[in-house]
């Protein structure tokens, strides 16, 4: 999938290798910032990305692989953990229903 | 963004990489989730071994046991759990338990193969009986299916894969001691430096290094294998030359990132600082390098994995009499990767550069 409306998002997966380090770290900045929307936030290691997932969050560097592990869900990838514009655009469509656009394939 | 995009190379993403990737995290996969038992034991050792904080006879007995059975058997088990799981994760335990019986080496790369086989051959039978169970039978089938494919792979673990994985292990071993004997460990960061950064990082520290080091540890109670990957040093070393030469638009974030990958031990957030100007690597590998060169002088070692590989999980594991030399380490590596940085970064010429454009 290559796109998805903020409005239509449930599940938003934060995605790292482990799903123990810096997808915890981020997931957690994001849960915060996320709290008055309805959206989850989850974080999961990259080979065990839940089939419900929306939207998913990894580093551009993993990107190729979450979405060939999450075919069904928008793959964002992001280049910094701290202050990406990426990040802060999928934060903002999911506050204001704005589309949500993915990084990879399509 | 601009100044960021200047730096950042073209995306050249390979499914091959992709693939090794995702091959790697199944090998940490199986790892990372029992660190914490790796840790418990690496305290143990550290604290009643002989030569340890507070020797003690009584419960050194821990040390043998735990290395030799319940962490590989753990390592079998999550393996298992990742390819069938609950039932492949009891599977994989039995089957671990044929390959660690017997052996005198800690079997953890059998265990990484034993636990996810046995799972797949469960997998394999449960497939072929799911639709043929009668009602009413489906515990007595599920139970004895399992119990049967746990015997066969324990007794094809104790026949066949114990001793293939012996011969393994052993040469895996006699590789190591030829780079440390050698004094070739050092060029290990020429690998171990980029692969890292492309976000191979666990899987070459709990992948491969950590099972090694394991090993190595079991006998002499400490192992420099432990910090080839995990050193902070390097990584603190780039962001410092980022944060005093970087470009001007990335600096504000910097001091964050310097704190949660040298306390936090998150070295995936220095990552990018190197792959938006790769010449960053050679920072990293010359960092890296010193380090260990300074490890090997001083004979440094950790009694287990620090995971994450926070300055704080090394001073927790290091042991006894070994701090000087774990410090120096970290110290001479963030400083060389410093150094090297800075120049990579012309001293903050280029981000000046950017600003006249």
């Amino acid at each position: 999938m290559t796109g998805i409306s903020g409005a239509d998002v449930r599940k938003l997966v934060v995605a790292c290798d482990a799903g123990m380090g810096s997808s915890v770290m981020l997931a957690g900045q994001l849960r915060r910032e996320l709290r008055t929307t309805p959206v989850t936030v989850e974080h999961h290691p990259l080979n065990a990305i839940p089939a419900d997932a929306d939207v998913v969050l990894c580093q551009q560097g993993l990107a190729d692989r979450a979405s060939r592990a999450a075919p069904g869900a928008v793959v964002v990838g992001f280049r910094l953990f701290l202050g990406d514009p990426a990040v802060s655009a999928v934060v903002a469509a999911l506050k204001q229903g704005g589309p949500v656009t993915g990084t990879v394939g399509g | 963004m601009a100044v960021v995009e200047l730096y950042a190379p073209p995306a050249g993403d390979s499914g091959f990489k992709a693939r090794v990737q995702r091959f790697g995290g199944y090998l940490a996969g199986m790892v990372m989730p029992n660190i914490a038992a790796f840790i418990a034991w690496g305290l143990i050792t550290a604290l009643f071994i002989p030569h340890g904080w507070l020797p003690n006879e009584r419960l050194a007995v821990l040390v043998d046991p735990t290395v030799h059975i319940l962490l590989p058997i753990l390592i079998g088990y999550t393996g298992g759990r990742m390819v069938h799981e609950q039932r492949g994760a009891v599977v994989g335990a039995v089957a671990t338990i044929g390959i660690v019986i017997g052996s005198e080496a800690p079997m953890f790369f059998g265990a990484m193969i034993a636990g996810p086989l046995a799972a797949y051959l469960l997998k394999l039978v449960d497939r072929v009986t799911v639709d043929r169970i009668r009602p009413g039978f489906e515990m007595l089938i599920d139970n004895f299916t399992a119990g049967v494919v746990g015997a066969v792979t324990a007794v094809l673990g104790v026949l066949a894969i114990g001793p293939v994985m012996r011969t393994f292990t052993a040469a895996a071993g006699h590789g190591v001691s030829f780079l440390v004997t050698h004094h070739l460990l050092p060029a290990a960061s020429l690998v171990i430096e980029p692969a890292k950064v492309l976000f191979l990082n666990n899987a070459i520290n709990h992948g491969v290094l950590g099972p090694l080091g394991v090993a190595e540890s079991a006998e002499t109670g400490k192992s420099i294998l432990y910090m080839l990957e995990s050193n902070p040093g390097p990584g603190f070393g780039i962001l410092l030359a980022y944060l005093l030469f970087g470009p001007r638009a990335l600096r504000p974030s910097v001091p964050a990132a310097m704190a949660i990958q040298f306390l936090g031990g998150i070295h995936e957030i220095y990552f990018p600082y190197v792959l938006m100007k790769p010449s960053m690597v050679l920072a990293a590998i010359s960092g890296g390098a010193a380090g260990i060169v300074t490890f090997m002088i001083t004979g440094a070692g950790l009694v287990a994995t620090p995971s994450p590989g926070s300055i704080f999980a090394y001073l927790a594991e290091t042991p006894r009499g070994g701090y000087f030399g774990v410090l120096a380490g970290v110290v001479v590596a963030a400083g060389v990767s410093f150094v090297v940085g800075s120049l990579l970064l012309g001293f903050g010429r280029l981000a000046r550069d950017e600003e006249g454009l």
